[in-house]
């Protein structure tokens, strides 16, 4: 299957960027005022940013806070979508109509400045770990109502299919239902679900980040470290500001080939 | 499929991007026109309003004023008058103005003008900031015994005359124009919204040079409406701007690689970055964090833990100064240069916290009734340097057991933190200074000030040296000599440099871009900086025009 080598590059990158923290002498706020800038080195091997900070420590902490942030958060949503939608699919169709209203309501708001404004909220000593869960939550509460139309829409094919019938007519009760049919076949349709809100959710923590309300100081973020793009000065004193953008880029299309897999298989 | 999600990644990534897009457009030059941008639109035209630094701009360009003062010796030059005299109690000032002297559209100027000027400026329904220079506006009277004399009868002293007659554009009696009609060195001729505004040099300009050529020597000046800065750079290096004030620190460099004749670093500013702790006694915090920011020690303690030179390195490439008090050494006349302020010392900060009944267990400092030394520092967002400072500062204070949490916030929802709602632990923000003269500070360091910022707006003042604080700046507001003042202002100095209110960080140095096309530039640190002398500029007809 063609999966297994995006999957073994994304494991390539996650065991390593592991093995840069475990290894690396120094932690990823630690500041080396006497290099700030500094070239890449046998001590800072992609060299350090303008605070003196070890880029490679803080590019593999970002990528591991980025890829389990929104892993969480895209399962945490796929769970409230395919709820959600399920739901939707075995209700009365008066209230299945007035979830869907719902559902619709929440995808049609302006979700930049709902994140911004639901992070702005966020008490003030909240610390950087803190805030870096509060923000993949918050994108958790509020990617699902995509997810949850695409769910109801096949969770209501599936209601009226033959076996259904023929499984209630057996004498299935509705839990059984949903654990013996429902949930093998939706499975093909969950997977891509996560597979592309995992990605979604990494690009809405880097502009968040880039509008200064993602993960907190000192904690490293796409989001901050994408900000330095925006200053050509410092493009042109080190080539590995470029460092961070090019993983992302990465790493986004490592993670959409598996919900474009997974969609070819469905 | 869910088609929604996937499309919104290619935006996103677009958003985060297309700030660094290539560089526009400026409009074209006309021939013998000078042009720079200006970082957003005048509020207003009118002179007498103008409370924003876009508009100062204008009205300093275009307003003709009777006293201008020299940017470099801070010095009154007549202008308008061709001489003023003070009577020795200060109540009467008498301005004698030159002969001949026309409006751009050509009709005499007289001294009807200048007082309708003065009184329009006065009148409480103007609103202008400068009214209040004049201690009680309404009791001023003016008068006009011929055409060529102003007589100005106050009730008593006031100080900085330079500074106040150079914010009163005079203008013609009774048809306020919005600077289309002027007595100064442009008038306005164009204006479109978020693009430019358009001058036009004063054919009827009273001066002239040594030779007697009319000045001003450029034709025009256009004002681009510019808020991208990387923007405002690549036009500079591309010769469509003949200058940048104010150039970003950490760009200095690249300008100074591409044309290292044309960037100036013209040493410490006068403005000033600061942090401070809210002390309000009604501020929305527990009371243990409020006696911890109204403990002396405590604030001198973070000033000592703090590197301040290390700030001035990094966060500002070397282009700043690292800062001891809230007057510049810039600011030569008024600077306190016998203050004993607290240095960089971390032993002696963590003993400090030790004698003030701190202690630490592990990396993380306690107060003595057991509560971790835990605060937030609020920044606006959008400014790199201040951006690098905090998170230094958190490097530096947590080597002293103190943790420190960064929190940007855009202006409005800071402004209404600490002025509003007061909830807020520490900032970190800038002043910038834009008159030398102390007068300008009363409201910060007056104790019943709005702009008091570590207890603002105080019906009596909290503390003795507070109460000392505002006894010493009334006094050197109206005391009658230099010197005088000069005694009681470094008590301020020395009592601020003692409490620590405010931790003064560094002084951001005054970084200029000017062509080296540009003639006749005089450098200045105070505003409105290299083009105070505007004018005797022009580009050099040598090497051709615009472009």
């Amino acid at each position: 299957m063609k999966k297994r080598v995006p999957a073994a590059l994304l494991l390539l990158l996650l065991v390593t960027s592991l093995g840069v923290l475990w290894l690396a002498p120094d932690n990823y706020a630690f500041q080396d005022r006497d290099a700030t800038m500094a070239p890449a080195s046998v001590r800072h091997w992609t060299g350090t940013d303008e605070l003196g900070r070890d880029r490679t420590v803080r590019v593999a902490a970002a990528l591991l806070i980025g890829l389990t942030g929104a892993a969480a958060a895209a399962a945490v949503t796929t769970l409230i979508a395919a709820s959600f939608g399920l739901l939707a699919a075995f209700s009365p169709a008066w209230a299945a109509a007035l979830l869907l209203f719902l559902g619709d309501v929440f995808l049609s708001l302006p979700w930049l400045f709902l994140l911004m404004i639901a992070r702005s909220m966020l008490p003030l000593t909240a610390s950087p770990l803190e805030t870096a869960i509060a923000t993949f939550l918050v994108l958790a509460a509020l990617g699902w109502p995509a997810c949850a139309r695409a769910i109801y829409r096949d969770a209501s094919v599936l209601r009226s299919a033959e076996w259904m019938i023929q499984g209630r007519a057996s004498g299935l009760r509705t839990g059984q239902l949903i654990r013996l049919h429902l949930v093998p076949h939706l499975r093909p349709l969950l997977m891509p679900q996560f597979f592309i809100c995992v990605p979604a959710f990494i690009v809405a923590e880097a502009n968040l980040g880039a509008l200064g309300l993602g993960v907190g100081e000192p904690m490293p973020s796409w989001g901050a470290m994408l900000l330095e793009l925006d200053n050509s000065a410092l493009l042109a004193r080190s080539p590995w500001v470029y460092l961070p953008i090019v993983l992302l880029v990465v790493v986004l299309l490592l993670v959409e080939s598996f919900a474009t897999e997974g969609e070819a298989n469905a | 499929m869910p088609s929604l999600l996937r499309s919104s990644i290619l935006p996103a990534i677009l958003f985060v991007l297309l700030p660094i897009a290539a560089p526009g457009q400026a409009a074209p030059r006309l021939p013998g026109e000078l042009a720079w941008a200006i970082h957003s639109d005048p509020k207003t035209f009118d002179p007498a309003k103008v409370d924003d630094q876009a508009s100062e701009l204008v009205r300093y360009l275009t307003g003709g004023v009777l006293l201008r003062m020299n940017r470099q010796t801070l010095e009154a030059e007549p202008q308008l008058a061709e001489s003023f005299r003070v009577s020795p109690q200060g109540t009467l000032l008498e301005f004698k103005l030159r002969s001949g002297l026309r409006f751009s559209d050509g009709s005499p100027l007289t001294s009807s003008d200048v007082a309708w000027s003065i009184r329009r400026i006065l009148a409480p329904s103007t609103e202008s900031i400068v009214a209040a220079e004049f201690l009680s506006p309404a009791a001023v009277s003016i008068e006009t015994p011929d055409k060529l004399t102003v007589r100005i009868h106050l009730p008593k002293r006031i100080i900085g005359l330079a500074e106040i007659f150079d914010q009163i554009a005079v203008e013609p009696a009774n048809r306020p124009t919005e600077a289309r009609v002027t007595s100064g060195s442009f008038t306005v001729s164009d204006y479109k919204r978020g693009q430019y505004v358009r001058l036009n040099r004063n054919p009827n300009y009273w001066r002239h040079d040594k030779a007697g050529a009319q000045l001003p020597y450029a034709t025009g000046i256009r004002l681009d409406i510019q808020n991208n800065r990387e923007q405002e750079i690549a036009l500079f290096l591309r010769g469509e701007y003949d200058l940048i004030d104010n150039l970003p620190p950490d760009y200095f460099r690249v300008v100074a690689q591409k044309s290292p004749q044309s960037v100036h670093d013209l040493g410490a500013s006068l403005g000033t970055e600061q942090m401070w702790f809210n002390q309000a006694p009604g501020a929305p915090l527990p009371e243990f964090e409020k006696a911890w920011f109204q403990n002396r020690s405590f604030r001198v303690a973070v000033s000592e833990a703090i590197h301040r030179a290390d700030l001035a390195r990094i966060a500002f490439d070397g282009h700043a100064t690292p800062g001891t008090g809230f007057i510049s050494p810039a600011n030569k006349i008024w600077h306190n240069d016998h203050l004993q302020y607290p240095h960089e010392n971390l032993p002696g900060a963590i003993q400090l916290l030790a004698s003030a009944g701190f202690h630490r267990f592990g990396n993380q400092l306690w107060d003595s009734s057991g509560h971790a030394v835990k605060f937030s520092l609020l920044i606006n967002a959008g400014n790199p340097a201040r951006q690098k400072m905090a998170t230094m500062i958190q490097q530096d204070l947590g080597a002293a057991g103190m943790q420190v949490t960064i929190v940007a916030l855009d202006y409005p929802a800071l402004i209404e933190r600490l002025l509003h709602k007061q909830d807020y632990e520490a900032c970190l923000l800038g002043l910038a200074v834009v008159q030398p003269d102390p007068s300008f500070g009363m409201n910060i360091w007056l104790s019943s000030g709005e702009n008091h910022q570590w207890n603002p707006s105080q019906k009596t003042p909290a503390t003795p040296w507070e109460a000392e604080i505002d006894k010493l700046m009334l006094a050197q507001g109206s005391a009658a000599s230099v010197p005088e003042r000069k005694t009681a202002f470094d008590r301020v100095q020395q009592i601020v440099a003692d409490q620590q209110p405010f931790i003064y960080l560094v002084y951001p140095n005054a970084l200029q871009a000017v062509s080296p096309k540009l003639r006749g530039v005089q450098a200045s640190i105070v505003s409105p900086g290299p083009v105070w002398a505007i004018d005797f500029m022009r580009r050099d007809p040598g090497q051709g025009g615009a472009r």
